[in-house]
């Protein structure tokens, strides 16, 4: 009926990031969640179309490689925020500090002395058989010994409201710029709502990542040249490479406009060549140096690594972290964070077969309906089978690729993760869709930040658990309340 | 050229930049109190006294309706009290339009005559459901009859006229805009100083003076008090410094009158703008830091008013 507010239903079984189990908001939300539940479908879908409108004129979009015309498409949006409390967020923020400390010692200790392979706590075997591992890189710093200066931690929520964490992304997480954007939609289109929720400022990001930028520089900090390195225009991420230029201020290049030259970096400009003390990469690690890793590589700067190696140019991510995200080094993330640290992990994340272990095979054969099964080395939400929603086919290929290659296949329960009120485009209600959450964190040689809030992807079909940009998937805006001033 | 005429030039050029620069303020100020971080008088009172309206306006609504954003915008967008008004700006805008209809390009006239139309009528279903469209309009609109007149009239006294009174306004915003930051900077509470909200005011700034590109490249992302009030104050390539503004409300009054025609009116008012492009020359980054950049603001403020007068009194009979 026109003029009513539609009625929300969340799963059942399910945790629901605004509503409570007695079907009210909850309560540590405040009101807030109301002013979105309680308008009309009429102010809903209009709010919705002023939202989309604004991003077609900012122009977030992404390109997708399976369209055959190579169009842009804008990144379904939902309007209605994802909320999380001021504590919910401050235990949120301590555990994601702490796995990432943890991480980052790691890296160095692979990179370095494999205490931890020595000591058992990690397999060497699992480690050395890393896709991303670079036995080449085995002994080199990296200037100012970090590593992760970006990292993008992939969060659900069980149905007892339980952070874990679903993935780590250690190499080149994308998605930052739908979060500022986002936001920037959310002040146009529900300024009323965001004034009332005091939500805290996502803006300063490229900022901070600026600064970092100029801090790992092996150059003096003053004449420092830092630049962003994108595969060019066709790259489905273009855009986030050219926001994230723009506001940090650092030039956008591509991989032609650098060249090496005794193991320092240049870029190729109207005056002459400039050197370059800082690359923010968004290329591969195996399509960075064709003299090192694809000698077959169009892209590619030959070269670099030595120059990295020499400690002439920082690189950020540094290369070889995606041994550190590898999804079968995930599951003994947790003995990482006992051995390094001392402490127990903060953050709980999904218990996880390892294919390569001849027990855990032997189970994961026998409960393929179950389980989700992922490819190690696969992101974007490829090589996956999703058990329960599985046909006998697909559970028999994924069989034999399993025996086939243990080692690159792991598999976890199928986690019933949280539910936030969506709008249907179709029928202009509220519907119950599947989130997860990427918190992003910053790392320099003055230490980590978090900032408040991340990407809320949406898994926009009902009942699926698929939210990835590539498959469909949708974001909505993430509100992280400010704690309460004490007087 | 006829004194009464290169007057509605001087006043459409100033009442088309004042419009563009106060819409982007409201937009911009909107924006920074919607970030958690700031109280909302703390956004919304500077920016009433950049635009010399904090008297009026605490006469009319009293001191606890200055943290009120929705009535700010009300009565800088709609108040027929208010001179300052977008309603009252672009009216005025209008009037000296109308006056040179026959100097101005059609087109730039008819964007004129539909901006205000549409502020009458319209614009303010847009201000009340869609506000940042209803800012960008303003500003998009301004900028489009900015464009076609650099682009479609000659270059000669009347447009210069034009472009003397569009740079003189904007040499009085962007230093009164920046005093403003400063201001703003100085009075956060020991809670606020932090880095995020530094970082929020001087990107504000930015936005508020169309710099933020710009801004950002040239410091490669260094966001501080002092960066920020060495772009906007000294950088001479950005056309919305101070020093640009200066020397570009010089250049365009040379062109008008040669310094070396002594006897013409305008002597006094171009030996004024002489003297200020000359002493900002000398201005040392060093100086741009709070609170010592208030002194050179106020002086540049005061000299700017003193170089429009002289126009008025010298060239427009007024």
């Amino acid at each position: 009926m026109p003029g009513e507010p539609s009625e929300y239903k969340p799963l059942p079984g399910g945790y629901d990031e605004l509503v409570g189990e007695n079907g009210q908001s909850r309560a540590e939300l405040g009101k807030i969640p109301d002013l979105f539940l309680k308008k009309t479908p009429e102010d809903l879908a209009h709010t919705q179309n002023l939202a989309e409108l604004s991003l077609r004129n900012q122009g977030v979009t992404f390109s997708v490689h399976s369209d055959q015309r190579g169009s842009e498409k804008i990144f379904p949006f939902c309007h209605i925020p994802r909320i999380l409390s001021s504590s919910d967020w401050a235990s949120l923020e301590q555990g994601l500090l702490q796995r990432l400390t943890a991480l980052e010692l790691f890296l160095a200790d692979v990179y370095g002395e494999q205490k931890i392979l020595a000591a058992g706590e990690v397999p060497r075997e699992m480690v050395l058989s890393a896709k991303f591992f670079l036995p080449e890189l085995v002994g080199v710093k990296p200037p100012h010994r970090t590593r992760i200066h970006i990292a993008g931690i992939d969060l659900i929520r069980d149905p007892q409201g339980n952070f874990l964490v679903l993935e780590d992304n250690l190499r080149t997480p994308s998605g930052v710029s739908y979060v500022l954007e986002n936001r920037l939609v959310s002040k146009r289109v529900v300024p009323q709502a965001l004034t009332e929720a005091r939500v805290r400022p996502v803006d300063h990001y490229p900022t901070r990542l600026a600064r970092i930028l100029r801090e790992i520089s092996p150059s003096s900090t003053d004449d420092t040249c830092a630049v962003l390195l994108t595969p060019g225009p066709y790259n489905s991420a273009y855009f986030e490479h050219a926001f994230l230029a723009r506001s940090t201020g650092i030039e956008l290049v591509q991989p032609t406009d650098l060249y090496v030259d005794q193991h320092k970096v240049f870029m190729r400009t109207t005056r002459g060549p400039q050197r370059v003390h800082v690359i923010y990469r968004r290329i591969d690690d195996t399509f960075l140096d064709p003299d090192i890793f694809r000698s077959d590589s169009l892209l590619g700067i030959r070269g670099l690594i030595n120059a990295y190696r020499n400690g002439n140019v920082a690189l950020v991510n540094a290369p070889g972290n995606g041994v550190a995200d590898d999804k079968a080094i995930y599951a003994f993330v947790p003995a990482m964070i006992r051995y390094y640290l001392g402490e127990e992990p903060k953050l709980a994340q999904v218990p996880t077969y390892v294919c390569a272990r001849p027990e855990d095979r032997a189970y994961v054969l026998e409960h393929l309906e179950e389980l989700v099964v992922k490819s190690t080395d696969e992101t974007g939400g490829r090589g996956m089978l999703m058990g329960p929603q599985s046909t006998p086919e697909q559970r028999e290929t994924f069989r034999q690729q399993i025996e086939a290659d243990p080692r690159r296949y792991i598999a976890q329960p199928q986690i019933n993760f949280s539910t936030c009120p969506t709008l249907d485009p179709k029928t202009k209600q509220l519907v119950a869709r599947r989130i997860d959450l990427r918190p992003y964190i910053l790392t320099g040689p003055s230490g980590s930040w978090v900032l408040p809030g991340g990407l809320t992807r949406i898994a926009l079909e009902e009942g699926s658990y698929i939210v990835n940009s590539s498959q469909g998937g949708g974001s909505k805006d993430t509100w992280v309340q400010q704690a309460e001033v004490s007087s | 050229m006829i004194s009464r005429v290169a007057d509605h030039c001087f006043w459409l050029g100033r009442y088309l930049e004042r419009a563009e620069s106060i819409a982007r303020t409201l937009n911009v100020t909107r924006d920074l109190a919607l970030d958690g971080g700031f109280e909302p008088h703390q956004c919304w009172r500077p920016l009433l006294i950049v635009c010399g309206e904090e008297p009026i306006f605490l006469e009319r609504f009293g001191a606890s309706k200055i943290a009120d954003g929705e009535i700010v915008q009300e009565f800088m967008s709609w108040d027929q009290q208010n001179p300052d008004s977008l309603l009252r700006i672009v009216s005025a805008a209008r009037e000296n339009a109308k006056a040179i209809r026959d100097l101005l390009p059609m087109e730039v006239w008819e964007i004129c005559n539909e901006l205000f139309l549409w502020l009458t009528n319209g614009a303010r279903t847009t201000f009340l459901e869609e506000r940042y469209e209803f800012y960008r309009t303003v500003r998009h609109q301004v900028q489009l009859m900015l464009g076609l007149m650099r682009g479609a009239m000659i270059h000669d006294t009347p447009l210069d006229f034009i472009w003397l009174g569009l740079m003189i306004e904007r040499l009085g915003q962007t230093a009164r805009m920046l005093d403003m930051h400063h201001y703003i900077f100085r009075s956060l509470t020991p809670a606020q100083t932090h880095q995020e909200v530094e970082t929020a005011i001087w990107l504000s700034l930015m936005r508020a003076c169309s710099a933020h590109e710009s801004f950002l490249r040239q410091f490669q992302g260094r966001v501080s008090a002092q960066t920020a009030a060495t772009f906007l104050f000294l950088e001479s390539r950005f056309p919305r410094s101070v020093r640009y503004c200066t020397h570009v409300s010089y250049e365009r009054l040379c062109d008008i009158r040669s310094p070396s025609e002594r006897d013409l009116p305008g002597h006094r008012a171009l030996e004024c703008l002489h003297e200020l492009d000359e002493w900002i020359a000398q201005v040392h980054p060093s100086q741009m830091k709070t609170p010592e950049i208030h002194d050179l603001l106020t002086h540049v403020v005061n000299e700017a008013t003193t170089a429009s007068n002289l126009i008025q009194r010298e060239f427009l009979g007024g």
